[in-house]
């Protein structure tokens, strides 16, 4: 019942012209950036956190959470008429949703990801007030051992679950971490790697290697690729699913709800994983699944529920721990820092009024996106006839200003472009920029917690071990690692084996 | 991709030995906690250990079909990155001296000239719009505070 209470009086706080226009404001670039090749929603959210700094919190992350999930539901526009996914969330929608355009299906397709990413994000919250509660009531006993352990698990489920190569992840995000020692040390409080380099002293600002990495680095790929975009039109008329579309994609929509949840709020897993997942098992699912990759709506409701209850589920170890399951999160984690909230565990004490406006307006934010979605997507198509030759000089104009607007000064730029190139060649390779992001936004942190876990235990480094949470924590990281390892050495034998036959 | 794996590898060895290297410059334990110096230490001493991984790695793995494709980047497109990196670092060098409008006015032309191949007139007419739009939007709209140059604007 406080849990319905809290609801209530997030949504009291969340009616205000204000916060409502964030929203709009938020959906409306959200899908835009969803549609648009080149710009994801990490780099988007880390370019308009400067912007928002006047702002009163709230409404600032309002719109930034409502950007988040509203370039899920952009993502699928792209999909389904040209054959590339707005992101990487949206790549499945490619097998079934292009076909279905192809067949002259485009509205029923884009109609249904409408609906099906409406029902995930809705249900997807429901989901999150019934975890989120219980995991911040959970974690308030946690200490800074517990924390740190906490931290070492979460940055290492990430890397398992998420980037191509183990290795290259785990090098990706010890960078990270490496990147976010410079500054001034928590420890003494002098500076460190700092080089006389006055601009180094309040360290490396994540905004300006999340625009660096996501930004300039996924403009250089994409212009590199000369990028041409012919997209199928769709009329006005035709965005309707018909009721035999939507008896067929009622129970894929409650599946990909559960798996985008679950998987959502796994560090790391995420809503691209979460939506193959669930076009796996409509697969399996289906009487006949050789229509499948040929224009089956069940390919297209499942994973596109799945895509958006998985941001859903995001926010559950965002907001209840502390923990960003991804780099669009992290950077989320980032600006709540900025905005002067704790986040973590107390969150949920200290700032209960934040915490249910937000929650609240992901109720509000989804319904905005289905009004939006549904009648507006040719409209929103329009923006594909922009060619890329012009919108690239734009995005890259657009990350200067937001990193130059940090501090007002151009080291920043500077330092984004070393970045940009740094995250062209990491896209070239498949080295995954997110555990770069969140190694440096949780770096601090872990540091922080590993200095106050030793300093109260006076130097006991089996402080991490002898409390039991932090043991637990502990024991799933190494479990984790085991097996991961003893897959990699399985691997590794079979191909010896295959090489000696 | 094996190729790009042992540099990014050996990079970081690199970077590694010097994370290693700089953390001796501080404290590596005060009397019970970690000092400035423990994290970097245990970082460089982490991305050493993965980098030498990597390396074991890539001699013993042989490249897939799909991974020797996606092998380095022709050198079309590496001159075309160049350019546009080329042209982004004379923005960032002409904001803080001819002001936010005409350097972007400048690099937007430059782009769309050089690189893209639209006729001069075109060029112009979409680069005055944009910067113009731009300016006004952060400006104004936003209130951004943007770098002006000798012109004061």
């Amino acid at each position: 019942m406080d849990a319905v209470h809290s609801l209530m009086h997030g949504f009291a706080i969340f009616f205000t012209p204000y916060n409502l226009w964030m929203a709009v404001v938020g959906c409306f670039f959200g899908t835009l950036v969803g549609i648009l090749p080149g710009l994801g929603p990490a780099a988007t959210i880390a370019l308009l956190v400067p912007f928002t700094f006047g702002m009163n919190a709230t409404a600032a992350m309002i719109m930034i959470t409502c950007l988040y999930y509203g370039s899920k539901f952009g993502g699928s526009t792209t999909s389904i008429l040209i054959n590339i996914p707005g992101e990487n969330a949206s790549v499945v929608t490619t097998f079934d949703g292009y076909q279905m355009a192809l067949q002259g299906r485009a509205g029923a397709a884009l109609g249904i990801s409408a609906i099906g990413s409406f029902v995930g994000g809705i249900l997807g919250t429901f989901g999150l007030i019934f975890v989120a509660v219980p995991l911040a009531d959970f974690s308030l006993g946690f200490g800074p051992a517990e924390y740190f352990s906490l931290i070492v698990m979460g940055m290492l489920t990430i890397v398992f679950l998420g980037g191509k190569s183990i290795t290259k992840s785990l090098m990706s995000g010890v960078i990270g971490i490496a990147l976010g020692v410079v500054g001034t040390d928590v420890v003494q409080g002098a500076p460190r790697f700092v080089y006389n380099i006055p601009e180094l002293m309040d360290g490396i600002d994540f905004i300006v290697v999340v625009m660096g990495v996501f930004g300039i680095g996924e403009v250089l790929v994409s212009a590199e690729e000369f990028m041409k975009m012919d997209s199928i039109k769709v009329p006005f008329s035709k965005l309707w699913p018909t009721m035999k579309d939507l008896a067929d994609s009622r129970w894929p929509m409650v599946r990909g709800t559960i798996i985008g949840f679950v998987i959502g709020a796994l560090p790391g897993a995420g809503a691209t994983i979460a939506s193959f997942l669930s076009y796996g098992i409509e697969k399996s699912a289906s009487k006949d699944p050789d229509r499948f990759g040929k224009g089956a709506i069940e390919g297209v409701a499942g994973p596109e529920t799945a895509n958006n209850a998985a941001c859903s589920g995001a926010m559950a170890p965002l907001l209840a721990l502390g923990i960003p399951a991804s780099g669009a999160t992290a950077v989320m984690l980032g600006a709540l820092m900025l905005y002067g909230l704790k986040p973590g565990p107390m969150l949920f004490t200290t700032s209960p009024d934040f915490v249910w406006a937000l929650i609240a307006s992901m109720f509000v934010g989804n319904a905005i996106l289905l009004i939006m979605n549904l009648p507006m997507v040719p409209l929103f198509a329009l923006s594909l006839r922009i060619p890329y030759s012009i919108l690239y000089p734009i995005i890259i104009v657009i990350c200067m200003i937001g990193v130059y607007s940090l501090n007002g000064r151009m080291f920043d730029v500077w330092m984004m472009l070393g970045f940009g190139i740094a995250g062209y060649f990491m896209k070239k390779y498949d080295i995954s920029g997110a555990p770069l992001v969140i190694g440096l936004v949780l770096g601090p942190i872990l540091e922080q917690s590993l200095y106050r876990a030793l300093s109260l235990a006076h130097g006991d480094m089996t402080i991490f071990v002898r409390r039991p949470v932090s043991a637990t924590l502990l024991g799933i990281a190494v479990v984790m690692s085991i097996f991961v390892s003893f897959k990699s050495i399985k691997k590794v034998r079979s191909q010896l084996a295959e090489e000696d036959s | 991709m094996k190729k790009a794996d042992r540099i990014f590898a050996i990079i970081s060895l690199g970077l590694s030995a010097w994370l290693i290297q700089e953390s001796f410059k501080y404290d590596y334990m005060t009397t019970y906690t970690p000092g400035p110096g423990f994290h970097p230490f245990w970082l460089g001493i982490c991305l050493g250990v993965l980098s030498l991984f990597l390396i074991f790695d890539t001699v013993r793995r042989e490249d897939t079909e799909e991974e020797k494709k996606s092998y380095l980047p022709g050198k079309k497109s590496l001159i075309r990155v160049g350019l546009i990196l080329l042209i982004t670092a004379l923005l960032a060098f002409l904001m803080t001296r001819l002001g936010f409008v005409l350097s972007v006015f400048v690099f937007v032309v430059a782009i769309l000239f050089i690189l893209e191949k639209y006729n001069i007139f075109k060029s112009i007419l979409y680069s005055a719009l944009l910067s113009g739009v731009v300016f006004v939007v952060f400006r104004y709209w936003l209130e951004v505070d943007l770098p002006r140059g000798w012109l004061g604007f």
